[in-house]
């Protein structure tokens, strides 16, 4: 099995076809401190790509609540238990940043279900650990999650009070979800048709609908279960990344790169995407001003969902504060304790780039930040806390400015023409 | 999305174990909630609001588990710091030529909108 390198585990690991990237990389960071489970992400998402005649069960991008929901049901808890069966005892991270970034994670010391499909699996079956989800699991989407649901035989229709809510007596936190567009991507390595194909000049992950015979192996190697199987079409689909957004070719976009419509709908602001430049590692190339490089590698406070599982995901997650850390390190890995410390007690640069979340529609290259004067100084539930009169500046693919966000007054200013936009 | 009361041999019930919740972390869950809409520019009784209202559950939660004299409190300790100030977004204008130009002249190009 040809040797990758990937940065996520620390380490060079197996994978199906040598190592080959795109120009950028699409990527993406959720705060997810800030979600509250709308679900407008997942109904823009819908009504856009996936409302048709044999796609109902379909839900590229989706919000659980976890830790008890998934969609499919458990899929989580699923392909981590197998990769414990195949290497019991031994997923273990060696919790050994190092100073250069090289392993920013430490390294991990356990199996990836490439490297344990190799031992588990039979040539002939898969080349990737995995499995096929059954009917079940996909058809009901945040069953008794904490969703409203109406009274009893009557349908399209909430309770209006909501007291028809499940209680669960424990923490609980919402993990909005779309496909990762995998640099390894494990459905592209299990298909045998070559169907699958990730896009030289976004990283994008794409399934050619021509060359589908709707065989399912992406379904069942996806250990995020993104790839979905159309019994009308009898072929699989999966998350486009709104591409004609993001290349700038919608309408709507005047010909810039555009975030994606789950992006773009996000009213909690928990969303920003991009496109990062990468090394020919396949590392993230240093480019200080993306604002995505800062979040994952400066600041360090969003981290990739299961990098364990070895696909090197390109969705990264800020954790939510007020969840176990057990938890968390095993679903974001070891730089959980220090993104949660630095999130919790934010300096400038990191307040001044939260700003940069949702404020515009287009994909932000490059920012600046200017310092302005301090306007606050005080204390936080025990922690001093100094706020500063700062501006943050956007600018798109172009080299043209966006916007530009500073604190001081409380004034949104849209151009006339689009006022009531989003 | 379930309409009858669960049964107990459907395949979808949810089977698991529980994990403990506490007032703590219920009491950090509530004050992530109120440091980030604070910073969002949402004032006392919208953030109160989002408490209140069942369908966020979350929120609810919390102050089913806190009271709403610790969620008002969590809340105004957010505002005492957040409220100090706003955050103002000023669009660039749209390219000259481009079809977002409508021809106005600069100083009708924006229309500020007061929070």
């Amino acid at each position: 099995m040809p040797q990758v390198n990937n940065w996520q585990l620390g380490r060079e690991m197996g994978y199906v076809y040598d190592a080959k990237y795109p120009a950028r990389q699409f990527a993406f960071v959720f705060n997810i401190n800030r979600c509250i489970a709308c679900q407008t992400c997942t109904m823009a998402c819908k009504s856009t790509w996936t409302f048709s005649k044999g796609q109902e069960h379909m839900w590229w991008a989706n919000v659980e609540t976890k830790p008890y929901g998934g969609y499919p049901q458990s899929w989580d808890a699923k392909i981590l238990r197998m990769l414990e069966e195949a290497n019991p005892g031994e997923q273990r991270w060696s919790e050994q940043a190092s100073a250069d970034g090289g392993q920013p994670y430490g390294q991990y010391e356990g199996q990836t279900i490439y490297e344990a499909a190799e031992r588990a699996l039979t040539p002939d079956s898969a080349r990737v650990l995995g499995y096929l989800p059954t009917d079940e699991e996909w058809n009901s989407p945040n069953i008794y999650e904490d969703n409203p649901v109406g009274g009893r035989g009557v349908r399209n229709q909430l309770h209006t009070t909501g007291e028809q809510l499940p209680t669960h007596n424990t923490w609980f936190f919402y993990l909005a979800r779309i496909c990762n567009h995998c640099s390894y991507p494990a459905c592209l390595a299990a298909c045998p048709r070559k169907a699958i194909y990730k896009r030289s000049e976004d990283g994008i992950v794409l399934i050619d609908q021509e060359q589908c015979r709707g065989y399912r192996k992406c379904v069942e190697a996806c250990p995020y279960k993104k790839a979905m199987y159309r019994g009308n079409t009898r072929t699989s689909e999966k998350c486009i990344a709104c591409y004609p957004r993001v290349e700038g070719t919608d309408p709507e976009s005047d010909g810039q790169p555009m975030e994606t419509r789950c992006m773009a709908s996000c009213i909690g602001q928990i969303r920003m995407q991009g496109l990062v430049q990468l090394n020919d590692d396949g590392s993230w190339a240093e480019d200080r001003q993306n604002p995505l490089y800062y979040l994952v590698h400066v600041a360090k406070v969003a981290l990739p969902l299961y990098p364990q599982l070895g696909t090197q995901p390109n969705g990264y997650y800020i954790p939510p504060r007020w969840v176990p850390r057990p938890y968390l390190r095993q679903m974001f890995g070891p730089g959980v304790d220090e993104a949660i410390e630095r999130y919790a007690n934010p300096d400038r640069e990191l307040l001044a780039v939260l700003q940069l979340f949702r404020r515009s529609n287009k994909i932000i290259f490059r920012y600046e930040f200017e310092e302005g004067p301090q306007v606050y100084e005080g204390t936080l539930r025990g922690r001093p806390v100094t706020l500063y009169n700062d501006t943050v500046i956007a600018f798109g693919n172009d080299g043209n400015e966006l916007f530009r966000t500073t604190v001081e007054e409380p004034i949104h200013v849209r151009p006339e023409q689009h006022a009531n936009s989003i | 999305m379930p309409y009858d009361e669960p049964e107990p041999d459907d395949p979808q019930v949810l089977v698991g174990v529980t994990v403990p919740g506490d007032a703590e972390s219920a009491r950090e869950m509530a004050g992530t909630f109120a440091d980030e809409f604070a910073r969002m520019g949402f004032g006392r009784s919208d953030i109160l609001a989002l408490f209140h209202d069942p369908s966020y559950a979350g929120a609810h939660d919390a102050l089913a588990r806190l009271g709403d004299a610790e969620v008002a409190r969590l809340v105004d300790e957010s505002l005492g710091v957040w409220g100090h100030v706003r955050h103002a977004v000023e669009d660039a204008p749209p390219a000259l030529g481009s079809a977002a130009d409508v021809g106005l002249d600069d100083s009708n190009r924006f229309l500020k909108v007061l929070k």
